[in-house]
């Protein structure tokens, strides 16, 4: 166990869990949503000129990941803390089965996200936090009509889901305009509504409300918590370096170094623990890094 | 399978949309087909000599024999074309990572997004040998269409596998594929597109004989232009297939391959 970790699973408990993980989860035994067990990644070095020829076999000497444990339960919202290039995307991109992982196994609804991509990808939304993704030529609801059907929702299921997440998101006509002629901020709430369209187990998210407005990620954080975690159940791993947010959100908050789980707790044992008077605190004392680190424009 | 062909459809539903956002080429791609078949029909006047018709499979102009020859190379390009500017746009636009977070497959989406080019190119090719049969005198009347019919998805499928090939290159090394625009050029060449394989001297042959352009349009001028059916045209057919067998199964294990690979070192979204 990394040095200076709170509240961390014990290394055996992790490994029996993990052990009995897809089992335990199916026969309802245990209920984590997300199990990750000593989860590594590293990249290679980025090579250019004639050497880029070489870059796809590259071995990967960058860490980025560094032997990350931890479990998401069921309904249960943690919150991933940490200044750029800390390991929260990279975390999130191997449980979305867009990385594979260098050692170690995650686990999303019981399926691991290395040898059963397609089962993961049945379970979770994800939202990437950019305000990319989509058809610039379409308008919002063939977007989204298009993505529904690409995880084999029927039409009349898409034919009410849409406008009702589309009225929740107060998107009113960016439905039916061309996505190119739609603000960033409108775009970030379409991202958001296709990840929670399928209404899936687990919900995967990085930075969800960058581009939106006060009012609309105020919104967007009530529904979050209102309709999705406490009455769907869903669970959420989201990244964020917003406090105020994670305070609201998050019931445990996994804050990350240089790719190691420094502690993972509540907002409230974390700041009791560290003595702090705020989350804000209680990250610059567990990561010797000055909070208003987490406020730099993402690089 | 049905499930396979609906998620197809949505890829051409999707394609055809962009597409009809922009309207204006259909129309210009209408007029740049007049002009095409009506430049082919001109040089083959200005061409024909006792030597070309010795050299031309028996009762072929060199109008017709170009004209095929010309339109039917175009599925070539849209194979080899169609799933590196998928990859492409789908990198750019950042819609790569949302398709492969849905329950369908990279080899799927690379698929569905070929089957609006292809539709595409076979529209042009009947703009092309309409023009031609209304001004030029195209013998459309003597085609076996449904020898017609099984060149054309023996030709879409082997040259699919080649396409899919280059798209790994470009998954695995972020820029065009040069290997795609030497094949492009060694196939104008030896492929028979507007001249008969028989002309080149004997090596160039071998090497026509090892490209799956060369039965394909074989096969298809036989069709089209001799109404030859099934039975007479099972060689080149059969060889496309063989082409197709071998090529579409093994392009497909290297692209997901090549998948894993960008996986594993963090590239996939990489430009």
């Amino acid at each position: 166990m990394p040095p200076g970790v709170i509240c961390v699973c014990g290394r055996e408990e992790q490994a029996s869990l993990f052990s009995c993980g897809r089992q335990a989860i199916n026969t309802g035994v245990s209920d984590s949503a997300i199990i990750i067990d000593r989860l590594e990644k590293s990249f290679p070095r980025a090579y250019s000129g004639w050497r880029a020829l070489l870059q796809p076999f590259a071995a990967p000497s960058l860490a980025a990941l560094q032997g990350i444990s931890l479990q998401v339960r069921a309904g249960e919202a943690v919150a991933l803390l940490g200044v750029n290039g800390a390991g929260k995307s990279t975390l999130l991109r191997v449980l979305a089965t867009l990385l594979i992982p260098t050692r170690g196994r995650a686990l999303v609804a019981g399926f691991d996200c290395a040898r059963e991509p397609a089962a993961v990808r049945r379970n979770f939304g994800y939202h990437a936090g950019s305000d990319l993704g989509f058809y610039a030529r379409l308008t919002g609801r063939e977007n989204l009509g298009f993505f529904g059907h690409l995880n084999h929702l029927s039409d009349s299921f898409l034919k009410t889901r849409i406008p009702a997440l589309a009225e929740r998101f107060e998107l009113g006509d960016a439905l039916d305009r061309q996505v190119r002629t739609l603000s960033s901020g409108t775009i970030q709430r379409l991202s958001l509504l296709r990840a929670l369209l399928h209404q899936p187990k687990v919900l995967l998210l990085d930075e969800p409300t960058r581009s939106l407005d006060a009012l609309a990620a105020a919104d967007f954080r009530r529904f979050l918590k209102a309709e999705v975690l406490q009455r769907q159940g869903t669970s959420l791993l989201f990244a964020s370096h917003t406090l105020p947010e994670i305070e609201i959100l998050a019931d445990r908050v996994a804050i990350l170094k240089d790719g190691n789980l420094v502690a993972l707790d509540s907002p409230e044992s974390l700041k009791a623990k560290c003595g702090a008077q705020s989350l804000e605190q209680a990250f610059s004392v567990l990561t010797g890094h000055d909070a208003r680190a987490l406020e730099e424009p993402a690089s | 399978m049905i499930q396979m062909l609906r998620d197809l459809l949505l890829f051409f539903r999707r394609d055809l949309r962009i597409a009809s956002s922009y309207r204006s080429p259909f129309v210009l791609e209408l007029i740049e087909a007049l002009f095409g078949a009506a430049t082919f029909y001109y040089v083959a006047r200005f061409v024909d000599s006792p030597q070309l018709r010795e050299a031309l499979p028996q009762g072929t102009s060199y109008f017709t024999y170009s004209l095929v020859g010309f339109v039917f190379f175009d599925y070539l390009h849209a194979a080899l074309d169609s799933f590196d500017k998928t990859l492409e746009e789908a990198r750019d636009s950042g819609t790569l990572e949302p398709l492969l977070v849905t329950q369908v497959s990279l080899p799927v989406v690379l698929i569905g997004s070929s089957v609006y080019p292809f539709a595409l190119t076979t529209l042009r090719v009947a703009v092309y040998l309409g023009w031609g049969a209304a001004l030029f005198g195209f013998p459309l009347g003597s085609a076996n269409w449904l020898a017609v019919v099984v060149v054309l998805a023996a030709t879409l499928l082997s040259f699919s596998g080649l396409g899919i090939f280059s798209s790994a290159y470009l998954l695995l090394f972020k820029r065009g594929n040069p290997s795609k625009w030497f094949f492009l050029g060694i196939s104008s060449l030896v492929g028979g597109m507007l001249f008969p394989v028989s002309i080149l001297p004997g090596w160039l042959q071998i090497v026509a004989h090892l490209n799956p352009v060369t039965y394909a349009l074989d096969a298809m001028r036989a069709a089209l232009l001799d109404g030859a059916g099934l039975a007479t045209i099972a060689r080149p057919l059969l060889i496309l297939l063989l082409f197709a067998v071998v090529l579409l199964p093994t392009s497909i294990g290297v692209f997901s391959w090549a998948l894993q690979r960008t996986k594993i070192t963090g590239t996939l979204s990489h430009r």
